[in-house]
């Protein structure tokens, strides 16, 4: 079964860094109005580079484990790095290979990032 | 009605993706087209072309006529009018056109649009903005656990932005204020058939001179439609639905109402004088048809009606019938397993092809992906419905749509793939 790489699966069933995070710097919730999803991301800043991201939310295996990637990837990155990301970072950290239909749903988490670190 | 037979006529239905054969289970939002109509098209360009109406050369009277053809068949397929039937871009375009016209020049505040909870968003947005601007009420008929419409409820009510919508069964929402019922013939998510003679008549009772407009983007490729016994005033679909090319769609509308509606939009072929102060209107129906249309579209979609009226619309609606009802017990059985959960009416004889489920723990769109590498075409998503979605208290729904070429074959292979789905993401 290749539909999904085993990557994806992982992410998919073990998130990284789920749940609430206590007093975050920033924190907001993105939504996908057209299937429902929704990704609440929490972050603890450091001189203007995220040093900490948690993440609630429910959504489809995509948007689950791009949200669980990018906060492992995030770390570190301040809003140009973070820009200059893109959403061909977020195809290429998934695996390269992403059906137009599905964009949205893989980067909703980085969308959210993006309107937080502006 | 021979399937194998029909199914040769669809150039793509002989496709692999990823190696399997193709089972496309996603007409409710567009259907295959037959060779013929895709022939029809190509021949037309390679042959004919040329500006209609107003040509004297030959090619653009042979273009004019053959436009003046599909005209008269679409018009002969639901029993109407040759100057009754608009031609558009879709169903959602048919339905603006009423409500930029029609809705602008009748609706007043304190006046009441019914719609019902199955609508489509195109056959919503349009009256809840217009309600808005207007001051007037928007009520929404509610839908059963079953997806039948309320007959009587419990009535909410909501208020933002100077919009009040008003929701509840038929009887809570029927008075004498009602100038406009939109209604859907079809669900496009549920599948289910809406009597809407009977829904018609109802509120004709307490508001003689109400409307009504349908929205047949559902129905009109699905089964017969007279509209001398649908019991409407309006009725709205769109071309690459039933078996036509995407762009071309169709407004019935009821010749003394469209003769008094000003048009919807202005340019060429829709006037009968222009002077530099002002200008008169042509005859329907080109008083709303501004600007060169969609030629090939139009000789495409006669070409699609002539297709189906030589299947036979009711041999179409017993087909996809006998086809929804083996879906069903199929589906029921993994329903049963705790494998899926099926939304709709389970009676095949008051719902269409339209077969909407969710796989227990999958996301609807994981679900379709999953079935896409079997080469199984479904739709996943709100489906432009969200309205009606969200009230089954899911964000999303899987959604399987049938229609004639669809094989009980297909439905046995769509019912063991969707066993696969769990074990992806066990």
């Amino acid at each position: 079964m290749s539909t999904y790489k085993e990557e994806i699966i992982d992410h998919y069933k073990n998130p990284r860094n789920f749940g609430e995070m206590k007093d975050p710097d920033l924190s907001l919730t993105e939504a996908n109005t057209s299937c429902g999803d929704m990704v609440k991301i929490f972050l603890k800043m450091k001189d203007g580079r995220i040093a900490k991201m948690k993440w609630q939310g429910v959504g489809c295996a995509i948007s689950t484990a791009a949200a669980s990637m990018l906060s492992e990837v995030a770390v570190g990155m301040n809003r140009d790095e973070m820009e200059e990301f893109g959403d061909k970072g977020v195809v290429k950290m998934l695996g390269g290979e992403i059906n137009p239909g599905r964009l949205k749903c893989a980067t909703l988490a980085y969308v959210g990032l993006l309107k937080l670190l502006k | 009605m021979d399937v194998n037979k029909i199914r040769a006529d669809f150039p793509i239905l002989r496709r692999k993706i990823k190696g399997n054969d193709l089972v496309y289970l996603d007409s409710g939002a567009t259907s295959q087209k037959p060779e013929i109509v895709i022939e029809t098209m190509n021949k037309f360009y390679r042959e004919n072309n040329a500006n209609i109406y107003r040509g004297v050369y030959e090619l653009s009277a042979e273009s004019t006529r053959m436009v003046d053809e599909a005209r008269a068949t679409v018009a002969a397929f639901i029993g109407a009018e040759f100057t009754e039937v608009v031609f558009v871009r879709n169903a959602s375009e048919a339905i603006n056109l009423v409500a930029y016209t029609w809705g602008e020049e009748n609706i007043k505040k304190g006046d009441a649009i019914v719609v019902t909870r199955l609508e489509h968003h195109s056959n919503f947005l349009p009256w809840q903005v217009l309600c808005r601007k207007k001051g007037a009420e928007l009520r929404v008929i509610e839908v059963t656990k079953e997806g039948l419409l309320m007959e009587e409820g419990e009535v909410k009510e909501f208020e933002k932005d100077g919009l009040k919508v008003k929701v509840g069964g038929i009887k809570d929402l029927i008075d004498d204020r009602i100038k406009l019922l939109a209604v859907t013939g079809v669900s496009n998510v549920l599948g289910t058939i809406v009597n809407v003679k009977d829904l018609a008549g109802k509120i004709k009772q307490k508001s003689p001179g109400a409307k009504v407009l349908v929205d047949g983007a559902q129905m009109v490729p699905h089964m017969k439609v007279d509209i001398k016994k649908l019991g409407a005033d309006f009725l709205a679909f769109s071309g690459h639905k039933m078996l036509g090319p995407t762009g071309i769609g169709v407004l019935w509308g009821k010749k003394e109402l469209l003769e008094k509606m000003k048009p919807f939009m202005y340019g060429g072929e829709m006037i009968n004088e222009v002077t530099l102060t002002g200008a008169s209107w042509a005859e329907l129906p080109s008083k709303f048809e501004a600007g060169t249309p969609d030629i090939a579209g139009i000789i495409g979609l006669g070409a699609a009606v002539d297709y189906l009226k030589d299947v036979g619309m009711d041999d179409i609606r017993e087909h996809e019938k006998e086809l929804t009802g083996y879906a069903l017990t199929k589906l029921a059985e993994l329903e049963k397993a705790g494998l899926i959960t099926v939304y709709g009416v389970r009676d095949p004889e008051r719902r269409g092809g339209a077969i909407p489920f969710n796989v227990e723990g999958v996301h609807p769109h994981d679900a379709a992906q999953v079935l896409d590498s079997f080469g199984i075409a479904v739709r996943s998503g709100q489906h432009c419905a969200a309205p009606l979605v969200t009230s089954f208290g899911v964000p999303a729904m899987v959604r399987a749509t049938l229609y004639l070429y669809n094989t009980k074959e297909e439905i046995g292979y769509l019912t063991e793939k969707i066993k696969e789905i769990p074990k992806v993401f066990a």
